[in-house]
């Protein structure tokens, strides 16, 4: 363990020594702790001159977290923390980990400042984003607004690194903002029309990283680099131009180039892709503890890639420190039997994150036109929704932990109302027989399966992605119970690619997948996924992509619900007022209640969260959630630390 | 002469088999609809993330995903020049693998050794298992000793790779502290060759090698015996017993030779299988052989990586089977290459 250590050192230091160490004299302002605590992670580097000491590496004006304050313990730094993730790919869990935030989520989703110092509003169109004076990148490069500006400039609006100019999300109604960079530590973005969702997309968990470490990446883009150096370069990394190097080196979210500086807790420290990942701490973090120990505690992070189905297995075998992703509902009894035989873990249940564990999609778009009738009929999407035995389910796969119910959003969200997901949820075949009856599909064959108008059974093909186990039984539940009110289901699992494809043409006539994905919006949150404003919702492809493309493609919304929605999101992207906010979401809330266009089947199915015994400061309940949330993200795997510093 | 003359023409027949082969490969892995790139963004709008579309949208353009099929193919082999020149399959450029984010040379050459490794281990486990059983089972047909082997190698057979890799991985470590998936410790992976390492791989091969031959051995077995069983009846068997040769010699000196003929034909096989067997096996027990890298390439269409993988094992299955044709004529003589009558 120690020559790694050793020999993990010295690559980030080897970054870290890169540059010439011309610090200015950090001033100590008001807020920062009379006395800040030297690492002894780092101590060897800071007595050989190889690194500043702590007192120069963190900003003049560090971001201070009172940990009692927060109900959390003051904690030690060290120990090892390791985790588990199931593709190459995922070592960007770091980021999302880390996350390490311009603007962040705290845990009630409320935004506050992080990487910025301070950020002011102006009517939403103008936004002045202020950074910590003498903030660095985990290289020590100084980070400013250079950075941004670079980006900007150099990168977003360089059409050779990317062909189709400046991204989708920094346009409204089609125009970019103009940016400017009036000293330092100042960036301001304007726009012409209100962008409200500006600094919210900025706390995503995958966020759109509107910086760049300008220092490293210049020696990369040829307005900058020597060009012969930049050719070698190309040839080396077996590119085919300098744009293709460009853009395979400066992914800050991916997280795959360990020379890239970040900003993140922990760095990147293995270089290529290997089965084990190790990321070590970053000595220039912005975040100190109110008693001058600077975060993150946790040293450094061991992340294994191993197959998905051994996830469970291995944490059983006591192999995590914390863990959670590649884990499903299905496993906790696995975890429970590696607690009860002396695993040294203990297994949390949190909440998830999604609308609904469960939903099926009637395709409103369908190209069969008797179909698509038949769906766009509400009484018959009630129908199926009154028709599935909720309560079952949930006893059957989720022993009834999870909450049967439609799909509305969680408790969590100010917007929660009962009675939307009792909506159409109730058990009654009754029901769905006399609305069937009523939507005129009244003849039944020899077998007592319905008929279309023109004569073919009721048979409708659900497809899943064939990812997950629990939907693939819920459906064989499901089609008993549709059986009941004489409509057959068929299900066919494929893949996601394939599945989402698929919709997107209009083949698919219904589709399983998770409820939004947001469960929990709050009353900032766009309810433009609400709307059909994007075919990704399953129910309404068509419509989506006609508003995606300006019309170019696909159909416009003709059902007077579905174009209430669209007015509706309209009104709250024009809307001032809190309270108007809060109406609209209601009022939307109301209309997919109604008018069932997904049918939920359960929601807040719990989420099996592995934590050994010796780590400290991870909430017992939680929420494991994607956006807003990071998994992990919001409670600050920072704070979290190893009971002695030793795990 | 005429084995030359014949190796000449066998290899011009392989060079248009591959062409055909590559064409059909390109067709089948673009069949479904969309590809990486669109299916990248589809995924990146789902999940609300506008940042990686621009990228992308850059490689879209990059490795001319954005042409028609019939060029897309033109420039993957190299007969048609791309956004940056001529660099296909035959300039010795085997594309970009969009899902690992590196040359596809990288990924493969990598995977490689392990692959073979595992594949080698679990073929000895099957002949070390199968020879001598199969052979058993055929001399005391239809007794206990036939009887257990077939229920053993039956229930090899029968119990599904992944439940049987689970249960030995969980009892495994349970009781004998084996390690869980994987092929070795992680802490060696990149370091040179030692000892230690050599260990590690081994013990990490105990339950691959094992999962994956169960239920290769148990067909072989089965052969061996029914071709052995076919041989016994002969004249020749009897009239060797009754001349008082020992039964163990008499066995092993004609009739497992003449029961052997069809493995030796199946040679041709083996190569192919080193590389593109127990697929499925190295998913389930996370082995870094090429056969997850190539189920991932597949699903999510990195089409230049599952094309290349493909066209590797398409390449070695021609081998095999001209090495094993060649070998077949060279060892019976009863086999051979007549004149084509026009």
């Amino acid at each position: 363990m120690f020559n790694l250590r050793s020999s993990l050192k010295t690559l980030a230091t080897g970054a870290v020594l890169a540059h010439a160490l011309s610090l200015a004299m950090a001033s100590t302002a008001l807020a920062t702790p009379a006395q800040l605590i030297e690492s002894g992670f780092w101590e060897q580097e800071v007595q050989s001159g190889d690194l500043p000491p702590v007192a120069e590496r963190v900003p003049e004006v560090p971001l201070i977290v009172d940990l009692e304050a927060k109900g959390r313990r003051f904690g030690v730094q060290g120990g090892t923390l390791n985790t588990m993730v199931t593709r190459s790919k995922d070592i960007r869990q770091m980021v999302v980990y880390g996350y390490a935030r311009l603007a962040g989520y705290d845990e009630t989703y409320q935004l506050q400042p992080d990487i910025l110092l301070d950020f002011e509003v102006e009517d939403n169109r103008r936004f002045t984003l202020k950074l910590r004076p003498g903030h660095r990148w985990s290289n020590g490069d100084p980070f400013t607004s250079a950075d941004f500006e670079y980006w900007w400039k150099d990168v977003a609006n360089n059409l050779l690194l990317n062909p189709t100019g400046a991204p989708d999300y920094l346009r409204v109604d089609g125009a970019l903002p103009t940016v400017s960079f009036p000293d330092e530590t100042t960036i301001i973005y304007e726009w012409a029309a209100p962008n409200p969702s500006f600094l919210h997309s900025l706390a995503q968990a995958s966020p759109p990283f509107i910086y760049r470490p300008s220092a490293y990446l210049k020696q990369f883009h040829a307005d900058y680099a020597d060009p012969e150096k930049l050719a070698e370069e190309v040839d080396y990394a077996r590119v085919k131009s300098w744009a293709a190097l460009h853009n395979k080196l400066d992914n800050m979210y991916k997280f795959d180039n360990h020379e890239l500086p970040t900003l993140q807790p922990w760095i990147n420290a293995t270089s290529g892709k290997k089965i084990r990942h190790l990321f070590v701490r970053n000595p220039y973090y912005h975040r100190v503890d109110s008693k001058g120990v600077q975060l993150p505690y946790i040293d450094t992070v061991e992340m294994e890639i191993v197959a998905g189905g051994l996830v469970a297995a291995k944490t059983n075998a006591g192999e995590a420190d914390l863990q959670a992703r590649g884990l499903g509902f299905r496993d906790i009894p696995i975890l429970r039997k590696g607690e009860s035989d002396g695993a040294a873990y203990k297994t949390y249940l949190w909440g998830n994150g999604t609308a609904s564990q469960i939903a099926i999609y009637p395709n409103l778009n369908v190209n069969d036109d008797q179909w698509r009738q038949v769906l766009r009929d509400t009484r018959v999407r009630r129908a199926l929704s009154v028709a599935i035995n909720r309560a079952g389910i949930n006893k059957a796969l989720y022993f009834k932990l999870a909450k049967p119910g439609a799909m509305t959003v969680l408790e969590a969200s100010p917007f929660f109302d009962p009675a939307l997901r009792e909506a159409w949820a109730q058990y009654d075949p009754e029901l769905a027989n006399q609305l069937l009856d009523q939507a005129g599909l009244s003849e039944r064959d020899s077998y007592g399966i319905r008929k279309l108008p023109d004569g073919r059974p009721m048979e409708l093909v659900v497809e899943t992605a064939g990812e997950r186990q629990e939907v693939e039984n819920a459906l064989q539940i499901i089609s008993d119970d549709w059986r009941d009110v004489g409509v057959k289901l068929v299900m066919r699992p494929l893949d996601r690619d394939i599945l989402r494809n698929r919709v997107f043409s209009g083949t698919t006539m219904a589709s399983v997948w998770y409820g939004w994905d947001n469960g929990l919006p709050q009353t900032y949150t766009s309810p433009a996924y609400l709307a059909p404003t994007d075919q990704v919702f399953l129910s309404w492809p068509k419509w989506g992509q006609y508003h995606q493309t300006g019309g170019d493609v696909g159909e416009a919304p003709d059902l007077e619900p579905a174009q209430r929605l669209m007015e509706l999101w309209h009104a709250w992207e024009a809307a001032t007022t809190d309270e108007t906010r809060t109406k609209v979401w209601q009022e939307m809330l109301k209309i997919h209640a109604d008018e069932v266009y997904a049918i939920g089947l359960v929601a807040a199915a719990p989420q099996p969260v592995v934590v050994s015994n010796r780590l400290r400061n991870v909430p017992t309940k939680g929420t494991w959630a994607w956006d807003p949330g990071a998994h992990f993200g919001i409670y600050r795997p920072d704070e979290f630390f190893f009971e002695d510093g030793k795990g | 002469m005429e084995i030359l003359r014949y190796a000449i023409y066998r290899f011009g027949t392989m060079l248009l088999t591959l062409l055909v082969v590559s064409v059909l490969i390109f067709v089948i892995i673009n069949l479904p609809p969309g590809d990486y790139l669109s299916n990248q963004i589809a995924e990146l709008r789902a999940s609300g993330q506008s940042s990686g579309v621009d990228k992308a949208e850059f490689l879209r353009k990059e490795y001319a995903l954005d042409r028609p099929l019939w060029q897309q193919y033109m420039i993957w082999m190299g007969f048609m020049p791309g956004p940056h020149g001529f660099s296909g399959m035959i300039q010795g450029n085997f594309g970009w693998s969009f899902e690992f984010d590196r040359p596809v040379a990288e990924i493969v050459g990598e995977s490689l050794w392990l692959t073979v490794l595992v594949n080698v281990a679990a073929v000895l486990f099957v002949y070390l298992v199968a020879l001598p059983l199969g052979v058993l089972a055929a001399a005391r047909s239809r007794t206990w000793v036939d009887y257990t082997s077939a229920f053993v190698g039956y229930l090899g057979l029968a119990t599904p790779n992944f439940l049987l890799a689970l249960i030995l991985f969980y009892y495994g470590h349970k009781y004998f502290d084996l390690p869980i998936g994987g092929l070795m410790d992680p802490a060696y992976e990149g370091e040179p060759m030692t000892w230690e390492k050599v260990k590690s791989i081994l013990i990490h091969l105990i339950v691959p090698t094992f999962v994956i031959g169960t239920s290769g051995a148990s067909a072989m077995m089965q052969r061996l015996r029914a071709n052995m069983l076919d041989e016994l009846g002969k004249p020749y068997v009897e009239t060797a017993i009754a001349k008082g040769m020992a039964p163990a010699r008499m066995l092993t000196k004609y009739p497992l030779r003449v029961a052997f003929n069809p493995f030796v034909a199946d040679i041709g096989n083996l190569l192919p299988a080193m590389i593109s067997g127990s697929v499925l096996v190295s998913v389930v027990l996370g082995l870094q052989t090429i056969g997850p890298t190539l189920l991932t390439a597949l699903k999510t269409q990195d089409m230049f990586l599952s094309g290349f993988v493909l066209m590797f094992v398409a390449l070695l299955t021609l081998i095999g089977t001209m090495i094993s044709d060649v070998l077949l004529v060279m060892l019976d003589p009863r086999i051979r290459y007549e004149e084509r009558k026009r």
